[in-house]
């Protein structure tokens, strides 16, 4: 064996398709990582939630048979993997849900990017805060002051909302070759050019948008 | 908005300023010393920053540097940074600095704070890799709140690794999760 | 299955990092015969005694465990190469030499499980040790060097290096930032639109907080 080809499966996955376990795992790991809540994976998590329901009822099957419990317990590990990373992608997104609530209702794009549940959870959580909010405190405040969103009526912005923090580091890995803009406007222009496989350490407000097109993976 | 209910964001607000007043003001007490309830022009007050603030953005005081940013903590800081008690100083030095910086004159305070930290971080790194906690601790009662924080950091994530490093295999668990599925799916 | 992190701050627990490793392919020599296994994160096997297969490491640690395989160990993972690398890590101050990305967690989960089926088991792991950890105090050395900048090139530095760093450097990086570029244009803006003539009556003037 040549060495090089331990230095990572990672070459090879160009040439061979990428199956939905290694996509769920780079959705997994982009949404860890970033700031904000990211597009919903919707076709990915169906397709996964399909393969576990298949194999669950392929491993009863197995265990009806009296298949080798050896071979019934290296799929079940399989699914166990799989069912990891659904879930804790998942979970990782309701936290984002929970933390930026407001945010994620008021933003158009935000809200957009959750899935038809994800709406619906977001949207009672908010309801019930707010709610709690106005009976324990807020209605009891002159009228000005009533608002869960604004400090008061004369806000013209949402004031009180938490966004994410968009201007914290990340690290990313280029899946190919990609050109950065470093600054902002008004700024001079300064870009860094990443090779296929580099690694950086890089604001998040700049690979947002290649983490989007998918050349940029979040690890 | 993104830092409205940060209590530090609101905490570093509350520092005090000195500012000179440009209009006389009426009706206020400003200065729990002062005689009247007015304050005249050319007064020098002291306030906390979010009056300073707003006081400033109506051009009626012009804002000077906290004690903090003085003469003596530039010099101490040029001497040898890393062993500078910021934090009996302001706790918040660097979140202050760079409020009041937009605010002032003078234009050397970004450069102090931005020296300041990046030899105070070399230092704090190699705390965490290198002294134990305890012996630490001395140099840890000089770090502002963002400093600990950053040596906290750096020390959770160190412990995490040993305690992976040395800790059990994680393979025993795997085969007990499969089944608790059912429970979770909806 | 693998720690969940703190879910206050966005990051991976060792045993995410290791959990992702674990997919990582090495070749076992089965001692057994066995259909393929079609998983959902891909096909392996046949399975047929002393023909080499690659699998994920995963499957040949509950392999193993069972008796029913020997690995090969990877070629990185023995003396001359760790030698050599651990020579090079030295000699360079600044540079990291090319490693597989997971090797800390591989070489762990391999001296965990595998250890009767790796050469020089106990020089591998002490050269391996040696080496993570020229490179951790490299790393730390490197990171005392970083300028306020918005993007930091870290080559060849590995998955759990990558993830132990990452809490300290990401706040640096936000100081850095920060002190770089006050709030000032932000601040303003902020307070020229909240300032706007208003009627005299007990409404507020402006908002409480500003931001």
């Amino acid at each position: 064996m040549a060495s090089n080809s331990d230095l990572g499966s990672e070459e090879f996955e160009t040439f061979s398709s990428t199956s939905d376990v290694e996509l769920l795992k780079r959705a997994w790991r982009n949404e860890k990582a970033a700031p904000e809540i990211l597009q919903y994976e919707g076709a990915l998590v169906e397709r996964a939630k399909g393969q576990i329901e298949l194999v669950e009822a392929n491993i009863e099957d197995y265990v009806e048979d009296g298949t080798d419990p050896l071979i019934v317990s290296l799929y079940q590990m399989d699914l166990d993997r799989t069912q990891f990373l659904l879930r804790s992608y998942l979970r990782v997104r309701l936290l984002k849900i929970e933390k930026f609530m407001f945010h994620n209702l008021k933003s158009e794009e935000a809200e957009s990017r959750l899935s038809e549940q994800e709406k619906v959870f977001a949207k009672r959580c908010a309801d019930d805060l707010a709610k709690h909010f106005e009976e324990s405190v807020l209605l009891k405040l002159p009228e000005n002051y009533q608002s869960v969103l604004k400090q008061s009526l004369i806000s013209e912005t949402d004031d009180m909302v938490p966004e994410p923090h968009l201007d914290t580091f990340v690290v990313c890995k280029s899946n190919d070759f990609v050109s950065l803009n470093l600054y902002e406007e008004g700024e001079s222009p300064e870009t860094v050019e990443m090779e296929r496989g580099d690694l950086y350490f890089i604001r998040y407000k700049i690979v947002k948008g290649a983490i989007e097109s998918g050349k940029i993976d979040l690890i | 908005m993104a830092k409205y209910f940060d209590i530090d964001d609101i905490l570093i607000e509350e520092e005090y300023v000195p500012v000179v007043f440009h209009k006389a003001a009426n009706g206020v007490t400003i200065d729990p010393s002062a005689e009247t309830n007015c304050v005249e022009q050319g007064s020098k007050v002291e306030v906390p920053f979010w009056l300073a603030q707003e006081l400033h953005s109506r051009q009626a005081v012009s804002i000077n540097l906290p004690a903090c940013f003085n003469q003596k903590t530039r010099l101490e800081v040029q001497a040898d940074a890393a062993c500078v008690d910021l934090r009996s100083r302001c706790p918040y030095f660097y979140e202050f600095g760079c409020k009041l910086e937009p605010l002032v004159t003078d234009r050397t305070l970004g450069i102090l704070l931005s020296t300041a930290f990046k030899i105070r971080y070399k230092e704090t790194l190699t705390k965490v890799y290198t002294a134990a906690h305890i012996t630490a601790s001395k140099y840890l009662s000089f770090l502002t709140k963002e400093e600990t924080n950053l040596y906290e950091a750096a020390h959770l994530s160190m412990a995490a690794f040993k305690k992976w490093r040395t800790g059990g295999p994680r393979f025993q668990r795997a085969s007990i999760l499969g089944r608790k599925r059912k429970d979770s799916s909806n | 299955m693998a720690g969940q992190t703190d879910p206050h701050i966005s990051l991976f627990s060792p045993q995410e990092i290791e959990f992702m490793a674990e997919d990582e392919l090495v070749e076992i020599l089965p001692n057994m015969k066995m259909d393929p296994l079609n998983f959902i994160s891909g096909d392996f096997g046949r399975f047929v005694p002393m023909m080499a297969t690659k699998v994920p490491l995963w499957l040949a640690v509950a392999l193993k465990r069972r008796g029913k395989c020997t690995f090969r160990p990877p070629s990185w993972l023995s003396v001359d190469n760790l030698t050599q690398i651990l020579e090079a890590e030295r000699e360079s101050p600044s540079t990291f030499q090319a490693l597989p990305f997971s090797y800390v967690e591989i070489a762990r989960l391999l001296f965990d499980h595998a250890r009767d089926d790796i050469p020089d088991m106990y020089m591998v792991r002490s050269l391996v040790e040696d080496i993570r950890d020229v490179r951790l105090h490299k790393l730390e050395t490197n990171l005392g060097s970083f300028q306020g900048t918005s993007a930091v090139k870290i080559s060849n530095v590995s998955a759990m290096e990558v993830n132990l760093v990452r809490p300290f450097v990401r706040r640096a990086l936000e100081a850095f930032y920060k002190h770089d570029k006050p709030e000032a244009d932000v601040d303003r803006d902020a307070r020229s639109s909240s300032r706007q003539p208003r009627e005299a009556n007990n409404e507020p003037r402006r908002p409480l907080r500003q931001r």
